[in-house]
């Protein structure tokens, strides 16, 4: 089925607050979808495979900083969608490099980590160039990494499979975030080791996906809708006669 | 946005201070200028040439069926397509619960082709219920006003024209209920339809539309008056046309938005306040002063024409004619000065009521067009609420108190200040007023009350201040995750000019209809006319120009420009209050 864009957001913050979201973290994690599904990723597959995940994150709100100094901080997601707490922990490395020119952040063990990219695309709005990394499988090893230019909430992803892989057994189930106030950090591949790329998107195809979802509007599964309409009625009061003179009297 | 508004402020000019403007129950004083949203219309149609006429009236004896009218711009064409139905009387009501409605239309960018006519017939009469085509830019339904609307009927087919005093009770055959735009239900976003140049400022799409809905309420009862007495039905004439406007009904689904658009309200009050400021700046002429008069004499004709069945509006109405007499006095008196304007707003401001001076806010703007009129392009605004995780916390502790003081000192234990909570109703999602303690949902309370809030962050600044005297914005979103929202909210209004609304949503003597009153105050709304504290009737368009008057090259600019407060037809200018 086809939604606007507007439709999306307002449903995805009512069903983040239905879940038990704070509102402002529900505000952000509606964004984070919304931006994805605007631009061609598939933010609602990404949310819906995960959507378990999330309702069990609704709830901790807040990020569990193992490690920080001036330019540095590691923060544990313990296992929660970036959704829940992504956000705290990315304004807190904004903050370190705005004030140090150059910062770097570590979320170990976080989930739906393609979310993540819409609250990038917000630092970036805001004057700061971004970079995330991260790997996806152990075994073929894939790399994603996604670049903002400041003041462009459109990025460049690469997303590429190693040939051979190192060895190494470190769950990739984080990300690590480098933002720079001063210089762009955008991705081009330059490496020795033989890879092949599995996904390409430059900020033409994402304007363009943008673009056509904004003319003709977002397709989503009509099933994922549902769902989301069901936890945003959670928020809703039922109805009854002294509710409804709750909007004046009746004509 | 806000970079403009601080860059105008960097000049001489005297703005009113936010303690003052943003005042909720001044904002509920209000009235339209002729920046609001409805005259800048007919002013661009004017100045662009817009071209505008029915392309089908495809309607049976009752007037029900179909109309389509084409607008064309200079760079694109539109369609307003109108379905009217039968509808029984037990079924009509202006409440957002409604699911049938006298018609229902809509705003469509580009050709009508069939299958986005099959699209439209099928969801638009729906309304909420329907999916919504993305070309639409607008959906919106409408009532009749029954008696006004069968009493034209009736003399038209006797070959009369209507008595006026219909027009005095109710300025409108059709009131409309509702009004989606920025892709409600599947229409298209606001994101688009800003980067048009038709439509790029607010709700101009919206007033486009209640606009040509204006045209079709009178021809649909000439068309109904013909069929019903071929030979003896007459048409509706001119001076009567321009006196007929378009009905609004709104009730609390309207004050969300405005506590919801924090930067955009800002923004509107500044260009009304900049407006007022570069209005009172000028050296009055005497022509400025004779103009100001007349404009005086036709606001209390408006007043003396303005029947309204709320009786403490009808006393403010009463209070505002009785007092502009005291004005015009005032005018003829004083000397002509270089601070004549500011003089009338001094003594204004300690001797009438709001109601009243802010009637003078618009008369004073009304008199500069040349001056002000460049303000319409800056009422739109980026709405980026964004935090500034860096800032010192004892800068933000420093904010809260210039900009905030109003909220942070504020008592919020007591029963009356915590009296009502907001929540959205299973029906609809209509937002309610629930009483705390007594009513069901205040688990589910929405987020609307911004004073108690911001005093919540305060306390828990304080507190994290004492322990950590360097910390950071951050520390403290991080401490407090639930205040993220609040902070960007308290950081990013305290760089506008007006900054938020000041009044406690919680209170039990907060009055909903302010809010409702100073956003349709901006859209362009008059004839206010409340029913209880938390609905509201108003017209639209009522003495605005008619289609026939953009295709007649002889027909006067002061058409197009000048109909803020609309008298009827007959009226004396000096006419005596009811």
């Amino acid at each position: 089925m086809k939604i606007s864009l507007n439709e999306l957001q307002s449903v995805c913050r009512k069903a983040f607050a239905g879940m038990g979201f704070a509102a402002g973290h529900a505000d952000d994690a509606a964004a984070m979808v919304a931006w994805m599904q605007s631009y061609g990723l598939d933010g609602m597959k990404a949310l819906n495979e995960g959507l378990e995940c999330v309702v069990a994150s609704a709830a901790s709100a807040r990020p569990n900083v193992i490690y920080q100094d001036a330019d540095l901080a590691v923060v544990d997601g313990q296992h929660m969608s970036v959704l829940s707490s992504g956000n705290l922990a990315l304004e807190l490395a904004f903050a370190k490099a705005r004030i140090r020119g150059l910062s770097v952040i570590k979320i170990r063990h976080c989930r739906q980590r393609q979310l993540i990219m819409g609250y990038l695309s917000r630092l970036a709005d805001r004057g700061m160039n971004v970079t995330a990394f991260w790997r996806h499988s152990q075994t073929p090893i894939t790399e994603q990494v996604v670049g903002f230019r400041a003041n462009s909430s459109v990025p460049s992803i690469r997303v590429f499979e190693l040939a051979e892989s190192p060895d190494d057994d470190v769950p990739n189930d984080g990300v690590t975030i480098v933002m720079a106030n001063h210089f762009d950090l955008l991705p081009t591949i330059r490496s020795e080791d033989e890879y092949t790329l599995l996904a390409r998107h430059d900020e033409s195809d994402l304007l363009a996906a943008r673009h056509h979802a904004l003319a003709e509007g977002l397709t989503v599964d009509p099933e994922v809708w549902q769902q989301l309409k069901g936890f945003a009625a959670k928020t809703l009061v039922e109805a009854s006669e002294q509710s409804r003179s709750g909007a004046g009297p009746a004509e | 946005m806000t970079e403009l508004t601080h860059a105008f402020d960097a000049s001489a000019l005297s703005l009113r201070s936010p303690a003052t403007v943003m005042d909720l129950e001044r904002l509920g004083s209000f009235s339209p200028t002729r920046l609001s949203f409805a005259r800048r219309l007919t002013r661009m149609m004017f100045e662009q040439k817009w071209q505008v006429a029915c392309t089908e009236l495809a309607l049976d004896a009752s007037g029900h069926g179909k109309a389509i009218y084409r607008l064309q711009t200079p760079t694109r064409r539109y369609h307003v397509v109108i379905f009217s139905q039968h509808l029984e009387d037990d079924r009509r009501t202006d409440r957002v619960i409604a699911e049938a409605w006298d018609l229902t239309f809509c705003l469509v960018e580009g050709e009508v082709d069939p299958e986005l006519m099959s699209a439209m017939t099928a969801n638009v009469p729906l309304q909420e219920a329907g999916r919504q085509h993305p070309r639409l830019l607008v959906i919106s339904r409408a009532n009749k006003s029954l008696r006004t609307f069968q009493a034209f009927i009736e003399a038209l087919a006797a070959g009369q024209q209507p008595n006026i005093e219909h027009l005095k009770q109710a300025g409108y055959l059709y009131r409309t209920t509702a009004v989606y735009g920025n892709g409600k239900f599947g229409i298209a976003d606001y994101d688009r339809v800003k980067g048009s140049e038709d439509f790029q400022q607010p709700f101009s799409a919206q007033m486009a539309a209640v606009y040509v809905l204006r045209e079709f309420s009178v021809d649909q009862v000439e068309h109904i008056a013909k069929q019903s007495e071929p030979g003896r039905a007459v048409t509706l004439n001119k001076d009567t046309r321009r006196y007929l406007g378009i009905g609004n009904s709104t009730g609390l689904g309207m004050a969300p938005f405005l506590i919801n658009h924090p930067q955009l309200i800002s923004q509107w009050v500044w260009v009304r306040e900049r407006a007022l400021a570069v209005a009172v700046s000028q050296s009055p002429t005497e022509g400025d002063r004779e103009k100001i008069l007349a404009l005086c004499h036709r606001a209390t004709a408006y007043l003396a024409d303005t029947r309204v069945e709320d009786e403490p509006q009808r006393a403010r109405n009463v209070e505002a004619h009785t007092e502009l007499t005291q004005v015009m006095a005032w005018l003829e008196q004083v000397p002509l000065d270089d601070t004549l304007w500011q003089q009338l707003l001094d003594w204004a401001q300690t001797q009438l009521s709001l109601e009243t001076q802010e009637l003078l806010t618009t008369l004073l703007i009304e008199l500069y067009p040349q001056q002000v009129d460049s303000l319409n392009d800056v009422m739109g605004a980026d709405e980026n609420l964004d935090l500034t995780p860096d800032m010192p916390l004892i800068q933000l502790k420093q904010i809260l108190e210039t900009h905030f003081d109003w909220a942070i000192h504020a008592d919020y234990d007591c029963e009356d200040a915590r009296y009502w909570f907001w929540y959205q109703s299973a029906e609809k999602e209509e937002p309610r007023l629930g009483v705390r303690g007594e009513e069901l949902g205040e688990e589910k309370e929405l987020a609307l009350a911004v004073a108690p809030t911001a005093q919540r962050v305060y306390r828990d600044l304080i507190q994290l201040l004492d322990e950590q005297p360097r910390a950071l914005t951050v520390d403290l979103v991080m401490a407090f995750p639930e205040h993220m929202r609040v902070i960007r909210r308290i950081q990013t209004m305290a760089a506008t000019v007006y900054g938020e609304i000041r009044a406690n949503l919680w209170h039990r003597d907060m009055k909903p209809m302010h809010l409702l009153r100073a956003k349709l105050s901006f859209l362009g709304a008059h004839r206010f006319d409340p029913r209880g504290d938390r609905w509201v009737r108003v017209t639209f368009f009522q003495g605005a120009p008619l289609l026939s008057d953009y295709a007649d090259s002889s027909t006067s600019p002061d058409v197009f420009d000048d109909w803020g407060f609309p008298v009827a037809p007959e009226a004396e200018l000096t006419a005596a209050m009811p």
